[in-house]
């Protein structure tokens, strides 16, 4: 069996090459002035500069920013709040709120977008408001994702037992909850906070949908750049892509980190 | 029983959480689903012409045929890889340094969709694109066509079924590629007699979840092509939004279809879950 | 009236009626044990007592008060749980100091009281520790000094020693019955191992399918079981049907079952008064050995028959040898149900 060894590997390095082929060649484009030929000439860090210093994209990072920061900030409140009631007081609940928070999975961004517009474009509520749609947007398509985070850390620590303890010992449940129970699955917390916010950043469909280029963000910025000039959009699609991985990156951190502190549990 | 009333008073605890999900979910859906039956231009009544129309129009014909085609032919592109990928990863052994490198970029790319992908296949592969330079036979390829379109999605496939496929095969004991080798079993015979079969609900899975995941895809399409490619999510988000007129009815009949198909997608995916898990001892 | 009183205490799950009426009594002091098979509702009743299920009918009272409907945190009661109930953001003196914080105990006496409380159980050296970097038996010596420190009335473990492997259990068994006579704990403690609970009770409720089978000390649940299942429970009982006694050794009894004990019964004795005894005549089919005794099972014209003897070299007997067994007629034990 050992021969064959090699094939895998170069199978793996294979197919790596090919993912990062793209993100490779496109990172140094963004760094010349012109690549027509077979290589690229007159290296050059303008693109950057010009970019870093335009308000215009500076504007669109920051909308990206707030627009990450809302939604998933609300999301986990709510999912928290509700998971806390259903799980103490109404068991019997439990799979409805779970049934809410899987469908946005099943629907996904262009259904969901076509359907808010729909039905709240041209309202004179709040509701016609197209950054308040966006919002609740976005907290629907996060929803699964913080949903199964959350409850897989309250199961991970074993939530019902630890609140019983703790109101053994004297504290109230909600005392319990927020002082024992969130503490221990902050970093789940964290971990499916940070993927919705990959998701958002990554997203194009309910900002064009719902925002129209009245929004712009990162994602329509690049859009609009890589009409006019290439080399420009490719440096607007360098920030994007090392952003993503840095917080890819964390991600993984914060989860073999997680899982580390487990095996020892079960060691000990 | 003081408890008890206190009790109901929590539900309100959970009144925000309802709120966002009837407001921004349930009144959506139900309203898109309910306009589907509704006649052109809001008149009462109930009707079936829209979908009548999308299965007799060509180009509605073609928005559902070609979704259906791109999302099968890049999910099977998708699993091949991603099954060889699994395979050579559990060869290469878990906490190589092979290994991690691959889910590292497996991870990084998993990320990597929308107009950011489609951007970076123009750099390669478009009408000047750089790998043209490199290999002449690339020369006449276009990019800006349906085959172009399915290699980008096949992209997009590749980290996500790889990652789902990795730990599928983690789910092989080495104890019965030892057994079935000293019951005289080759490598090749173990893998179709047994390492298949035990994979195949995670097979089945993956490609589901890959199909559902290119159906939805709306950005990289019209990254690339505008709209000048018939393709369900393009179609419906054109019903809606730009210069025309919300066209409600007949858009959301377009919804209600491409639902269906995702349902029908992640339907098979549960139901192959359930039954794994009901079976035990797969796991 | 004891210090705990229990008032035809029952409890329904839906359809499932998990206790069918117990009344009970656990004396001021006493470690009381709540013995029986899972899903005979014994740790239901622990919980119903700590106010973590609501019951269904009847009362509960402590100390001369009901507390049928008191709220867990105000009932002044400490508990134990299986495992893994330590709050792992916590430090181990943090985990200990919870119940004294929520008591709004200053700053220094908390700090004295979670230091004695960890040199008690032998861990002052852990106190800066997390409850990841302690062994089961470690954590659950935490989580009896997080539940005592706070002196409650009533200390309840609820089978804190079930994930712990053998040898070490023994030793905590010991230790907690120290420490809870050190402190005249009154502690109610529930297991379904029968060796845990004779070693650590001063009485043992047996349990079974929602109901008290029996009650008394551990010699008296062991050499008196009053039933069927509590000679199946407790001990390795033969347990007979009359008609396979009668077929056994030729003479009819009185009841509808016998009960006997293994070690009773005697092999090949010689004894001048044959009356006061049932004899049996059979063959060995089965040896077993369990370190210093030697379990036999003898087939007495198709009946089963188990027999525990002493070990010594001389005296062993092999698989097909013809035995005679005496069992002294007093000690057999009748079991009417």
């Amino acid at each position: 069996m050992k021969k064959k060894t090699w094939v895998s590997s170069l199978y793996i390095v294979l197919v790596m090459i090919y993912l990062l082929i793209p993100l490779l060649a496109t990172a140094v484009y963004s760094m010349f002035q012109k690549w027509t030929g077979k290589l690229p000439e007159g290296f050059t860090l303008q693109n950057y500069v010009e970019l870093l210093t335009e308000q215009d994209f500076m504007l669109s990072l920051g909308r990206t920013v707030i627009i990450c920061i809302v939604p998933i900030f609300l999301t986990v409140l709510l999912v928290l709040l509700a998971l806390f009631v259903v799980t103490i007081y109404f068991p019997r609940l439990e799979k409805y709120v779970q049934l809410l928070c899987m469908v946005p999975y099943m629907i996904q961004g262009v259904i969901l977008s076509v359907s808010i517009i729909s039905l709240y474009a041209g309202s004179p509520t709040i509701l016609g408001n197209r950054l308040v749609m966006l919002v609740g947007a976005y907290c629907i398509i996060i929803l699964p994702h913080i949903y199964q985070g959350i409850r897989n850390s309250m199961h991970a620590v074993n939530m019902p037992m630890l609140l019983e303890a703790a109101e053994m010992l004297g504290a109230s449940k909600i005392y319990g909850f927020f002082r024992v129970i969130v503490p221990n699955i902050i970093s789940g917390i964290t971990v499916s906070s940070l993927l919705a916010v990959g998701l958002i950043f990554g997203d194009y469909v309910l900002v064009r949908n719902i925002a129209g280029t009245g929004f712009k963000n990162v994602q329509v910025y690049l859009f609009l750049t890589m009409k006019s000039s290439s080399t420009k959009a490719s440096a607007v699609f360098v920030i994007i892509m090392i952003t993503t991985f840095l917080i890819t990156l964390l991600v993984l951190f914060l989860q073999s980190r997680d899982t580390k502190k487990r095996l020892q549990k079960v060691k000990g | 029983m003081k408890q008890r009333s206190s009790k109901y008073l929590y539900l309100l605890v959970l009144l925000p959480f309802l709120v966002v999900a009837i407001l921004f979910e349930i009144i959506p859906l139900l309203m898109i689903v309910v306009n589907s039956f509704r006649p052109e231009g809001g008149g009462a009544g109930v009707t079936l012409a829209h979908y009548a129309t999308i299965f007799t129009k060509p180009l509605y014909k073609k928005a559902i045929l070609n979704s259906i085609t791109i999302s099968l032919t890049s999910s099977a592109f998708g699993i091949v890889i991603a099954f060889l990928g699994g395979m050579a990863a559990r060869r290469a052994g878990k906490g190589s340094k092979l290994h991690n490198a691959y889910l590292t970029v497996l991870n990084m790319t998993s990320n990597f969709a929308g107009v950011p992908l489609a951007f970076a296949y123009m750099i390669l592969l478009g009408n000047s694109g750089i790998l043209k330079q490199w290999i002449p036979f690339l020369q006449d390829f276009d990019l800006y066509t349906s085959t172009g379109l399915n290699m980008i999605y096949v992209y997009f496939q590749i980290p996500l079924s790889t990652l789902l496929m990795i730990p599928a095969f983690d789910g092989i004991r080495q104890e019965w590629q030892e057994a079935s080798t000293l019951m005289g079993c080759s490598a090749a015979g173990f893998w179709t007699r047994i390492g298949a079969p035990v994979l195949l609900p995670s097979i089945l899975g993956t490609v589901s979840v890959l199909f559902a995941n290119a159906l939805a895809a709306y950005a990289t399409a019209y990254a690339l092509l505008m709209n000048n490619f018939a393709l369900l999510p393009i179609n419906v988000s054109g019903m809606f939004v730009g210069d025309v007129t919300q066209r409600k009815e007949m858009g959301g009949a377009l919804s209600v279809v491409m639902m269906i198909l995702m349902v029908i997608a992640m339907g098979a995916n549960n139901a192959i879950v359930n039954r794994q898990r009901k079976g035990g001892a797969r796991k | 009236m004891g210090y705990i009183h229990f008032e035809n205490v029952t409890k329904d799950f839906g359809h499932n009626h998990v206790l069918k009426g117990i009344t009970m009594d656990v004396e001021k002091g006493h470690l009381v044990t709540l013995l029986g098979p899972s899903g005979c509702g014994k740790s239901t009743l622990l919980r119903c007592l700590a106010g973590l299920e609501e019951v269904t009918g009847g009362t509960i009272s402590l100390d001369g008060k009901d507390i049928t409907h008191v709220n867990p945190r105000d009932r002044g009661i400490g508990m134990v749980f299986q495992q893994y109930s330590l709050f792992p953001n916590m430090s181990v003196a943090q985990n200990v100091a919870f119940g004294l914080n929520m008591k709004k105990v200053d700053k220094e006496t908390t700090a004295r009281k979670v230091r004695e409380m960890l040199t008690i159980v032998g861990l002052e050296e852990k106190a800066d520790h997390y409850p990841s970097q302690l062994s089961g038996g470690q954590q659950q010596r935490v989580a009896l000094a997080r539940a005592i420190v706070t002196e409650p009335k009533v200390l309840l473990l609820d089978e804190p020693l079930s994930a712990i492997d053998a040898k070490l259990r023994r030793n905590l068994q010991v230790e907690i019955r120290r420490i809870q006579q050190d402190f005249g704990m009154t502690t109610i403690f529930v297991t379904h191992d029968q060796d845990e609970a004779m070693v650590m009770s001063d009485v043992i409720h047996l349990f079974h399918n929602g109901l008290i089978e029996q009650s008394g000390a551990p010699t008296e649940m062991y050499t008196q079981p009053v039933s069927k299942f509590a000679a199946s429970f407790i001990g390795n009982y033969n347990i007979l049907s009359a008609a396979e006694f009668e077929k056994a050794c030729g003479e009819a009894v009185d009841s509808a079952d016998v009960a006997i004990r293994p070690e009773i019964v005697r092999i090949n004795l010689e004894v001048a008064d044959e009356s006061k005894r049932y004899h049996m005549e059979g063959e060995v089919i089965n040896s077993l050995s369990h370190g210093n005794l030697m379990r036999y099972t003898i087939l007495c014209n198709d009946v089963e028959i188990n027999a525990d003897i002493m070990f010594e070299k001389s005296q062993l007997l092999e698989i097909g040898q013809k035995v005679r067994l005496s069992i002294r007629k007093t000690n057999v034990i009748m079991l009417n149900s």
